[in-house]
């Protein structure tokens, strides 16, 4: 699903250039799920970035469910990212003046797909959020606001979830449903999951771990 | 105190970060301070100016005037003895050359005194040389537009009345010329023995007489008009004194400095709305500041604070830089143009204006920042854990509003009470709640209209409209932005347009080639024969005519009654008066009836109704009029309605026949003439009347325009200022949005939305909010021009729709350009600042 070959990030900011990746290997199979942990500025949301296709590598190979991103324009990544592609965040990023329902439906509505609003609302359901469509995020408990991001996410049934720590703003009781919301959604569709986190419990649930420090991939385990 | 010091410490912390997000917010305070501080610090050293110059506008410390007569010798002999005299006499006439050419001139007499005060502007030659008679020619000083028009030069010939005379030099200033806005032609400079000497001075000229008087020193020119209206209460002149030099001029130079200041105060009132947007853009910054602010225990009043006081300091610097510029005109103006200037002008720092500035700046910023401010105060703690909440579910505490209204009960107070004409100023803050209201209604409306529109399929429409209705839209702020600045250009160009076409339109179907003024009974006939000769079918109207000043309405006198601005013109001075056996045909009679053919009994009068209503006088009430220094009185018999735009003869006073015949008269006529022929009469009158002053219609309408223009340059100018403020606040309002279309355009990115998708989404959302302001503004400005041509300068209005259109579609140009270029930016903005954890 995943090939990343000698993947490179160098980023220029004020203070000069920061080499945020160095020499990536990664090869993650399909339905397979996968954890990412290490410090504070490893280079762990970076790496999700270049694989959304949000980011692009300073050097090397980028190969996401059959598409080589490196070659794709904006536009071809846009729509790579509709189809074969969900993302959970932290900070849930959702459009502050947007219905749940309408958040959700948003992945659906940029390719066009005329039933947006009802698997939007199916989505939301599934995640125990039908009674909270027509709510704007800021009506949403923290744990609420990460549902309908993971609903987001899984909507358009992606073969790839991308999840930047999505327990990170939660308490422990509501982090853990997310969490177990998120591997169900995970299974019942065969996605492959990639999640970054702090949380060694959590990073043991998927296949494999892997140990990220100052932009390298050190040590991989299995569960 | 601590409170105070926390606030200020607050409010420093934050500034010290410099003024990012406040450029639209500074640029708008200091355009709108700015127009509002130069307009009255230049009206300010205007009146300064006339103030200083008084006794020069009036050339000495009285005037007393007559027309059609000089004073009698006794009278004469006592205005000799109240101190240093000078005479002076006025005509217009024909100027004719060698070379065929003629034009109707602004003829002035003086004698050896003149000026008492001030000095002639002439640049070739002493004045004492330039007039006197050399080698049997007497000399005469013109204005140089009479070289441009007649191809003179100087050396040259001019012949006006008998005799001819040498242009020796150019006037280019006059002490006592004052603002004389409109003029018939040039001015020539002669000697009153020149004067004589032309024969044009016989009985029935339209000669005004004027004596100036320099009085010795502590005596006092009221009492000395006083004393002389007293000795000869028959004389029937008009007095003045140089305090009251230049009434038309200060009364002209306060309206127009007071129009111009409520152009100004549109665009610092719009100005405010880029305030607005650029505090609110700020706030919703802040948000997360603010916020932890309040987890770490600052009250709600304290953010208040800390927010207005950092506000109102930073307001301080653009209102401070618009007031030094402001403050600064009149020395700029008196350094570039001072020559050009009709009025003198004392540059200097008015306090009066600068102040005013200032505080219509302060109030216009706490009008239009108090809501956003009072949002502000309620940022909850709660955001830090929960993330965004809708700045519009907050509540505004009714210690807001009151200071809102009182902000704006201020801001309405100072537009009133400074203003010298309050129904104007009455009717703009009308307009401007108006407009308020309306665009507010439009946004409403159109919010509500999209939203129950049928979901279109077409994602980026979808999006388009979703984005117009939802809470936090910036729809209703960008369509008040654009509505306004669109409104301010197409009342700018309608009107430009109405003024441009004047002309063409004012002419009518049949309009005469030219007035003839000043014609002898006795050179009547000849004066029809030479026109026939050349166009035998030409239409000769013509009527007696009698130079005569109304003192008297309904047996009160003039000075006593309260006259209404829009007739105060019949009062002012002489105005041409008739006599006639019949009313014109076209002339509509409102009330009363016309006197028989064969009527001789007490003088009847025919007034125009306009007149009858302003002197708010009835059929049978009497007006006074006084003819060559005789009152008459006659009897009011009717009152009729006359279309003045058909430029046929025609008089505002008519009297039945019967008692006028008697008196010294003159001839006015109009001819209409072949065009073919037009040129060739009008030099064969000339040279065969030159005591018979020939009006071209055509030229007169164009220096009616070129001085509406004038004055419209003005208008013109700072509607410039509107418009640009309008163009700021959008550019604002963009702005103000940029962090929620950042955000947006990344969300929708990591959605799967493509650039084309993000772009029409925004261009789509634009294109309404445009046509629905550009609709709007169209309807809101076409009014207000048709106010403008119609109420304000009486002339007739001619909608232009292909204008209107063309000017709202450059005007939209602008904001598009500007939105998408915003979103363009926001594209190419990096996700990975946006998306990472915190």
């Amino acid at each position: 699903m995943i090939h990343l070959q000698n993947l490179h990030l160098t980023l220029t900011g004020g203070g000069g250039a920061v080499e945020i990746l160095k020499e990536i290997d990664l090869h993650i199979a399909p339905g397979e799920t996968v954890s990412l942990v290490g410090p504070s500025g490893a280079g762990k949301t970076s790496l999700l970035m270049l694989i959304s296709g949000l980011e692009r590598p300073t050097s090397g190979e980028i190969e996401v469910d059959g598409n080589r991103l490196n070659d794709m324009t904006e536009d071809d990544l846009a729509r790579f990212r509709q189809r074969q592609l969900g993302i959970v965040f932290q900070g849930f990023h959702l459009v502050p003046t947007m219905t749940a329902e309408e958040n959700v439906a948003l992945p659906l509505e940029f390719a066009g797909d005329p039933e947006a609003r009802n698997q939007a609302r199916s989505a939301l359901e599934t995640v125990g959020l039908a009674d909270r469509c027509r709510h704007y995020p800021g009506q949403l408990s923290g744990g609420e606001q990460q549902r309908v991001a993971l609903a987001r996410a899984f909507v358009s049934r992606p073969p790839l979830l991308l999840a930047d720590e999505p327990t990170g703003n939660l308490d422990a009781v509501t982090g853990q449903k997310i969490i177990d919301q998120l591997f169900n959604l995970q299974q019942s569709h065969n996605t492959t999951l990639l999640l970054v986190t702090h949380d060694k419990g959590l990073a043991r649930r998927c296949d494999r771990q892997l140990q990220m420090t100052d932009g390298r991939l050190l040590t991989e385990s299995r569960s | 105190m601590i409170f105070w010091l926390n606030t200020f410490r607050l409010a420093w912390r934050e500034l010290r970060h410099g003024f990012r997000g406040f450029g639209v917010f500074l640029l708008c305070l200091f355009l709108g301070v700015f127009a509002v501080a130069a307009i009255n610090s230049f009206s300010e050293a205007s009146r300064a100016g006339l103030q200083a110059d008084a006794r020069a506008l009036l050339g000495g410390d009285i005037e007393l005037r007559l027309t059609q007569r000089p004073v009698p010798g006794p009278q004469r002999a006592v205005l000799l003895e109240q101190g240093r005299f000078s005479e002076i006499a006025e005509l217009r006439t024909m100027a004719r050359s060698g070379k065929d050419t003629n034009l109707l001139v602004e003829l002035k007499a003086v004698d050896r005194g003149y000026p008492l005060v001030g000095s002639i502007g002439t640049p070739d030659l002493p004045v004492s040389s330039a007039l006197t008679k050399v080698d049997g020619v007497f000399g005469a000083l013109v204005e140089p537009a009479l070289l441009e028009r007649m191809g003179l030069q100087l050396g040259d010939r001019l012949r006006v009345g008998q005799i001819e005379m040498e242009i020796r030099g150019r006037l280019t200033r006059e002490p006592d010329r004052g603002f004389n806005g409109f003029t018939l032609g040039p001015r020539v400079l002669i000697s009153q023995d020149a004067l004589t000497a032309t024969g044009l001075v016989i009985p029935g000229s339209l000669i005004s007489y004027s004596y100036r008087i320099v009085l010795p020193a502590g005596t006092s020119p009221k009492a000395t008009v006083e004393t002389l209206n007293s000795r000869f209460p028959e004389a029937g002149w008009r007095a003045r004194t140089f305090d009251n030099a230049a009434p038309r001029v200060k009364r002209a130079l306060d309206r127009l400095a007071d129009e111009l200041t409520l152009v100004a105060l549109c665009a610092l009132l719009t100005g405010g709305l880029g305030v607005a947007s650029a505090v609110r853009g700020y706030l919703a910054g802040r948000r997360t500041t603010l916020a932890t602010f309040k987890c770490l225990g600052a009250s709600s009043g304290l953010i208040f604070a800390t927010c207005l006081v950092q506000l109102l300091l930073l307001a301080t610097l653009g209102i401070g830089a618009g007031l030094v510029a402001g403050g600064a005109v009149p020395w700029v103006v008196s350094v570039l143009f001072g020559e050009l200037l009709p009025t003198p002008l004392i540059p200097a720092l008015y306090p009066r204006p600068l102040l005013l500035a200032a505080s219509f700046g302060w109030l216009v910023v706490l009008t239009f920042s108090l809501v956003e401010v009072g949002r502000a105060r309620h940022t909850p703690g709660a955001l830090l854990f929960r993330g965004e909440v809708e700045p519009g579910q907050v509540k505004i505490d009714r210690l807001v509003w009151v200071g809102l209204l009182l902000t704006s009960a201020a801001l309405i107070g100072l537009t009133l009470l400074t203003s010298e004409d309050r129904r104007i100023a009455g009717w703009f803050i009308l307009g401007v709640l108006g407009c308020m209201g309306l665009f507010r209604l439009l946004a409403l409306a159109l919010m509500t209209l999209v939203r129950r529109l049928p979901r279109p399929t077409r994602p980026s429409l979808r999006l388009a409209l979703s984005n117009l209705h939802r809470p936090g839209s910036s729809a209703p702020a960008a369509i008040f932005a654009l509505g306004l600045g669109l409104t301010a250009l197409v009342v700018v160009t309608q009107v430009e347009q109405n003024l441009v076409d004047q002309v063409s339109r004012t002419l009518p179907e049949e309009a005469p080639a030219f007035f003839a003024m000043g014609l002898q009974p006795n050179q009547l006939q000849p004066f029809i024969e030479t026109i026939r000769a050349a166009d035998p079918d030409a239409r000769i109207d013509r009527n007696p005519s009698l130079r005569g000043r109304i003192v008297r309405i309904a047996g009160q006198k003039v000075s006593e009654r309260k006259i209404p601005p829009e007739v105060q013109w019949a009062v002012r001075g002489d105005r041409f008066v008739s006599y006639s056996k019949a009313l014109k045909p076209d002339d509509v009679l409102v009330a009363g009836k016309p006197w028989p053919d064969d009527y001789r009994g007490e003088p009847l009068i025919s007034l125009t109704a306009d007149l009858g209503k302003g002197f708010g006088v009835q059929i049978g009430d009497t007006l006074t009029v006084n003819i060559l220094g005789r009152d008459v009185t006659g009897r009011i018999a009717n009152l009729r309605q006359v279309d003045w735009s058909n430029m046929e003869l025609n008089y505002a006073i008519l009297f039945s026949p019967g008692l006028l015949e008697k008196a010294p008269q003159i001839y006015l006529a109009s001819a209409y003439l072949d065009p073919a022929v037009d040129v060739r009469v009008t030099a064969e009158l000339a040279e065969k009347f030159p005591n018979v002053s020939l009006v071209n219609v055509r030229q007169v309408l164009e220096n009616v325009v070129q001085l509406m223009d004038r004055i419209g340059l003005a208008f013109r100018a700072i509607a410039l200022v509107a418009v640009l403020s309008g163009l700021l606040v959008l550019a604002g309002t963009v702005a103000a949005d940029r962090r929620r279309r950042l955000y947006e355009a990344v969300l929708f990115k990591v959605c799967g939305a493509t650039r084309g998708t993000v772009m029409a989404t925004y261009l789509q959302e634009l294109l309404m909010i445009g046509v629905a302001a550009g609709l709007a503004a169209l309807l809101l400005g076409s009014l207000s021009a048709w106010l403008m041509i119609d109420k304000l300068m009486k002339l007739d209005f001619l909608w232009s729709p292909w204008l209107a259109v063309a000017t709202l579609a450059a005007g939209l140009i602008v904001p598009l350009t500007l939105g998408l270029v915003g979103t363009a930016s926001a594209l190419r903005e990096k996700p990975m600042p946006y998306l990472r954890n915190d």
